[in-house]
């Protein structure tokens, strides 16, 4: 018997000891995202390494030879080319770890090598596995760890780009294991119990699963609160002017808005970034290009031909705005004064630019045609500079009645290279179903196409939104989910979903990135007379949007993202008819709004309005396919609760009573609780006979029970009811004998 | 107080002990025969001759260190036999008081129905009065004062069966029942040199009885016990088997038996258990069954025992 507990506390103490490493990982593991720690997994491996030699006990002197060994081993894996064996670089380990140490003596912190930091963090690590060993296993004292792993992981969370969503769940799960473990294990050892085996232990374990399981299920389903004050994330960032923000929609989790490369994965949400990128001087808030994009993943956008850039030291690139002659033109100048570009290295320029230019000798310009972008070469690097840029424009006026004589479909004759017409394979059918659904009563020709797929989104419901934006999973599309699951999202679910359901209809489009108009700098104009302003372009303003190509015009912006207006020109049609439905878009100058570019317009107002509500109701509502799930999760966790409540009824009025005996032994508590305690046994099955009394009936419990318990709480219990006196000192025997005895039955 | 009652239980077992050496096996004869002592009630012994009723009361006598007495009732015995009687001295030329067998502590009442009702009832009169009146002078009798008495099952001939109001007098009836086989064995190892009675020591004084039958008085009955008394008691009065149930008397006598029992048992607080176990040995010989009752054989203490068992025992203060 005595050796098979041993076992059993053996086996606690080695699941106890592996939790305690678990977490341990997860407090190495974000520190590759929030401080410059390269080769986390080195980390976690020497961490592995050294609990595990802690496990198997070695004796006293193997041990610390054996980790000192891996930590030299890691040492040299990480920082020196001679290996292991040739002991040359043993040599310069001691050089590095004498003048790092001379560095610490004279508290000059900044000359310690990363040898010797990671020299100290390795032993760290070593010593941690000590310190989890003797809380974990020889105190059995595992709350101060689990509850610091948790403030830690949730403070990183809050204050750091790090995301724990996921560690949390781990967090969770691992610490509630060890807890009950740990609590199993201290009762055992308190109270002498005989630890079950076999099935008596499945019956032990399971509820345990099941609780953790359910806990961590319904944790992670319900629904949360949205966070009580703005994420300070950006917040600190600002303050510490880092903004390297990985960009709009680069991929999972929540990003920081911005203008980013990487656009292969889209999804998220994101949140918002006032770091300004830009000032503008120009006479409106224009978009500001940058790039497009031309090839659809299903879950974001690629570029199938990176093409051939034209330099040109002049910066006149007349390729930039190639229309055809049926576009006016209105010459318009602009500035650029860059102030924290980020990743940004290319110049954002607006439709109809000619010619770039900057103050600063030897710089040399290029543009891509293929893919839109204009950037500036210094000393052969492509660089932005600080001095600024000065742009040349004719803008556009799109002819609409020309656009509107376009067919649908491409034609060979457009010239235009097939892959704007590039959808994925795996495109739900759907997409394209409802594409044709929606220009299924209009003309038709490729504008009017596109003017209807552009106001789709707006008629039917969709909800602008920039947090729980749901990412689409690895079989998922990224439309395909927009269109018909979430229907909520920003600038790259309208654009993109525009641009694929234009392809399936055979309308060749792409996919354009940049910045909008931004707001005014300054209240007073800065130029009077001029008819210019500063415009503030900050990350917020980062946006995408769509190109649709006409022949004869060219490639013409197209604005479905709700809330955003559409800054191009259009010329104005002959018909009366035409000039109202179009008003939204026109854009004269003098009535344009000074820097909004969200829906400000006189009659866009009571939308605007709307959307605002449309947020509302969708954040209760959320979105339809969760509510069901949430609804499921619900209910079955308010099931389990009841049924668990019920199952565990008499364990947790014994625990209530218990407090309630402990705290304040009076008569009716006593009374109470012993009653309570004949209730326990009438439930086990031993009835209290009618004439028998409480001695008898005790004594029969004790012979089932096989010891002389209920015979002592009774005595003192009898001499409480049938000597009417308060049993003062012996109150705490009384307390201690109930609790014995009660746990005794409910073990039953 | 806990100490002071345990000092007490042990010089309850040592008289018990004491007394066991002459009477084999029967401990629960001799624990009731102290509790009806200790609660200055008497005892009627109900049972065939020879199985050990007067060793008892001699036993229990010798051990108290009190005066013995017997009366022998035989169907000429005059009530001035049991009591005294005042003899004409010529010599001092006045009337002297010779006292009767009464006079003693421990009186042994040995075959109480083979007298006539007129003697039984001088004898069962002076047990309640605790004096007797001879020749218009009252005197009282010893104290303590404790009488046995044994009768003979009714159904032997030539007895006279104490009336109900005679054994109501009597705090408890017990029978004392054949020993076992190896009892008797014991019994006779013991008297086959020297009776043991003889060797018999006194192991408490007339005082220390006296003093605990004073604090016999003072065992707690706590309001829930008094009614639960009270409810065995009426209960007889109710069932319809018995034709006559116990009197208010009754309820006293289990009441100060009960005090009794949870006293030798190291008690000062008297548990439902006391007055359970009292009850029966209490109760029986106070009741009269109805014919039917005695025509299903069922007797006296069956019918307690499920009367008992049908009582809702007080398990709370005050209840």
């Amino acid at each position: 018997m005595r050796l098979k507990d041993m076992s059993t506390s053996k086996w606690t103490g080695i699941a106890l000891y592996i939790g305690s490493m678990l977490l341990l990982m997860e407090w190495v593991l974000p520190l590759g995202q929030v401080t410059d720690t390269g080769g986390t997994h080195l980390f976690i491996i020497y961490i592995v390494f050294c609990f595990v030699i802690s496990l198997i006990q070695l004796p006293m002197w193997v041990a610390p030879v054996l980790k000192l060994t891996g930590l030299m081993f890691l040492l040299n894996y990480i920082f020196y080319e001679p290996s292991f064996f040739s002991l040359a670089w043993l040599g310069e380990l001691l050089v590095d770890l004498q003048t790092s140490s001379q560095a610490l003596l004279g508290q000059s912190w900044i000359e310690l090598t990363p040898v010797f930091r990671t020299v100290l963090f390795l032993i760290l690590l070593w010593m941690m596995s000590y310190l989890l060993y003797y809380w974990f296993v020889v105190v059995k004292r595992p709350f101060s760890f689990v509850l610091l792993t948790f403030v830690y992981v949730t403070a990183l969370d809050t204050f750091t780009l790090y995301d724990g969503y996921v560690a949390i769940v781990r967090v969770f799960v691992i610490s509630v294991l060890i807890l009950i473990l740990a609590n199993m294990n201290r009762i055992v050892d308190q109270e002498d119990i005989k630890v079950p085996s076999g099935r008596k232990m499945a019956k032990w374990i399971a509820p345990m699963a099941v609780v953790v399981f359910i806990s961590a299920a319904v944790g992670f389903a319900a629904p949360k609160f949205e966070p009580q004050w703005p994420d300070p994330v950006s917040f600190i960032q600002a303050a510490g002017q880092n903004g390297f923000g990985s960009g709009d929609g680069s991929g999972a989790g929540v990003n920081r808005v911005g203008y980013g490369e990487h656009d292969d994965r889209l999804g998220g949400g994101f949140i918002m970034d006032d770091t300004t990128v830009f000032f503008a001087t120009a006479t409106s808030p224009r978009y500001w290009k940058v790039e497009t994009k031309d090839q659809y993943t299903g879950h974001g956008w690629v570029r199938s031909d990176e093409g051939t850039p034209t330099t040109n030291e002049s910066g006149h690139f007349p390729h930039i705005s190639d229309y055809g002659e049926s576009v006016e033109r209105n010459e318009t100048e602009a500035e650029l004064q860059f102030i924290d570009p980020g990743h940004l290295n290319k110049i954002p320029y607006l439709y109809g630019t000619e010619t770039v230019g900057t103050t600063v000798d030897g710089a040399s310009f290029y543009y891509n045609h293929t893919t839109g972008e204009l950037a500036s070469i210094i000393n052969e690097e492509q660089n932005l500079v600080d001095e600024g840029y000065y742009l040349e424009a004719g803008r556009p006026d799109f002819p609409r009645n020309a656009m509107r004589e376009v067919p649908v479909e491409h034609e060979e004759s457009d010239e235009m290279p097939e892959r704007y017409l590039q959808l994925p394979d795996d495109l739900p059918e759907r997409v394209s179903n409802l594409a044709e659904e929606i220009v299924s009563d209009v003309d038709e020709n490729r504008y009017d196409y596109a003017r209807a797929i552009e106001s789709y989104f707006e008629d039917s419901g969709f909800e602008y939104a920039t947090s729980d934006v749901s990412i689409p999973g690895d079989d998922e599309d990224y439309v395909d989910q927009f269109l018909f699951d979430t229907q909520r999202g920003y600038c790259d679910n309208y654009s993109t979903s525009m641009v694929v359901m234009l392809r399936s209809l055979d309308i060749p489009a792409r996919w354009a990135k940049g910045f909008t108009g931004g707001e005014r700098a300054f209240q007073q104009d800065v130029f009077p007379g001029e008819g210019s302003n500063v415009f503030e372009v900050q990350n917020n303003n980062a946006h995408s949007w769509v190109e649709v190509y006409f022949p004869e015009v060219g490639w013409v912006p197209f604005e479905p993202t709700i809330g955003f207006e559409n800054q191009a020109n259009f010329s104005t049609g002959e018909s009366i008819d035409d000039i109202l439905d179009e008003d939204r878009n026109e854009d004269d100058p003098l009535e344009a709004p000074e820097n909004e570019d969200q829906s400000d317009m006189d009659d866009l107002l009571d939308e605007g309005n709307e959307s605002e509500e449309d947020e509302t109701v969708g954040a209760i509502g959320q979105d339809g396919n969760f509510n069901w799930l949430h609804l499921l999760a619900i209910t079955i966790g308010t099931l389990l609760t009841i049924w668990l409540t019920y199952m565990y009824r008499s364990r947790i009025t014994a625990s209530w009573k218990e407090q309630k005996l402990k705290r304040k032994p009076s008569a009716k508590t006593i009374t109470k609780s012993y009653q309570f305690i004949l209730k326990l046994l009438e439930r086990e099955g031993y009835q209290f006979q009618s004439g028998e009394t409480l001695r008898e009936y005790a004594y029969n419990v004790d012979r089932m029970l096989g010891d002389r318990q209920m015979t002592e709480l009774t005595q003192y219990y009898e001499r409480f009811v049938y000597r009417e006196e308060d049993l003062n000192q012996e109150s705490d025997q009384f307390y201690q004998t109930w609790r014995k005895l009660t746990k005794q039955i409910l073990s039953k | 107080m806990n100490q002071q009652m345990a000092k007490q239980q042990t010089k309850i077992n040592e008289l018990v002990e004491n007394i066991e050496k002459v009477m084999v096996g029967k401990r629960e004869a001799i624990e009731l025969t102290i509790v009806a002592l200790l609660a200055q009630g008497h005892v009627l012994l109900e049972d065939v001759p020879g199985v050990g009723k007067t060793m008892l009361v001699r036993a229990l006598a010798k051990s108290v260190d009190l005066q013995f007495s017997r009366i022998q009732f035989t169907p000429d015995l005059l009530p001035s036999d049991v009591t005294g009687v005042s003899i004409y001295n010529q010599k001092e030329m006045k009337f002297e008081f010779q006292p009767g067998p009464i006079m003693g502590n421990i009186v042994l009442a040995d075959e109480i129905n083979r007298t006539s009702p007129k003697t039984q009832s001088a004898l069962l009169e002076s047990m309640e009065e605790k004096h007797i009146t001879v020749d218009g002078v009252t005197m009282r009798l010893n104290d303590p004062f404790f009488v046995l008495a044994t009768q003979n099952p009714i159904e032997y001939e030539g007895t006279y069966p104490l009336p109900e109001a005679q054994l109501d007098r009597f705090l408890l009836k017990l029978k004392m029942g054949y020993p076992l086989k190896q009892e008797e064995i014991t019994m006779l190892d013991r008297t086959s040199n020297v009776h043991p009675i003889d060797t018999l020591t006194p192991v408490m004084t007339r005082e220390e009885l006296l003093e605990k039958q004073n604090e016999v008085r003072d065992v707690h009955v706590s309001d829930s016990i008094k009614k639960y008394i009270v409810e065995i008691v009426s209960n007889t009065r109710k069932n319809p088997l018995i034709q006559l149930g116990a009197s208010p008397r009754a309820s006293i006598a289990l009441m100060k038996a009960a005090q009794a029992y949870a006293y030798i048992h190291g008690r000062d607080y008297t548990v439902p258990d006391d007055v359970k176990y009292m009850a029966p040995h209490v109760l029986s010989h106070r009741l009269l069954l109805t014919s039917e009752a005695k025509f299903e054989g069922k007797t006296d203490k069956q019918i307690l025992e499920d009367l008992i068992k049908k009582t809702m025992i007080p398990i709370e203060r005050g209840s």
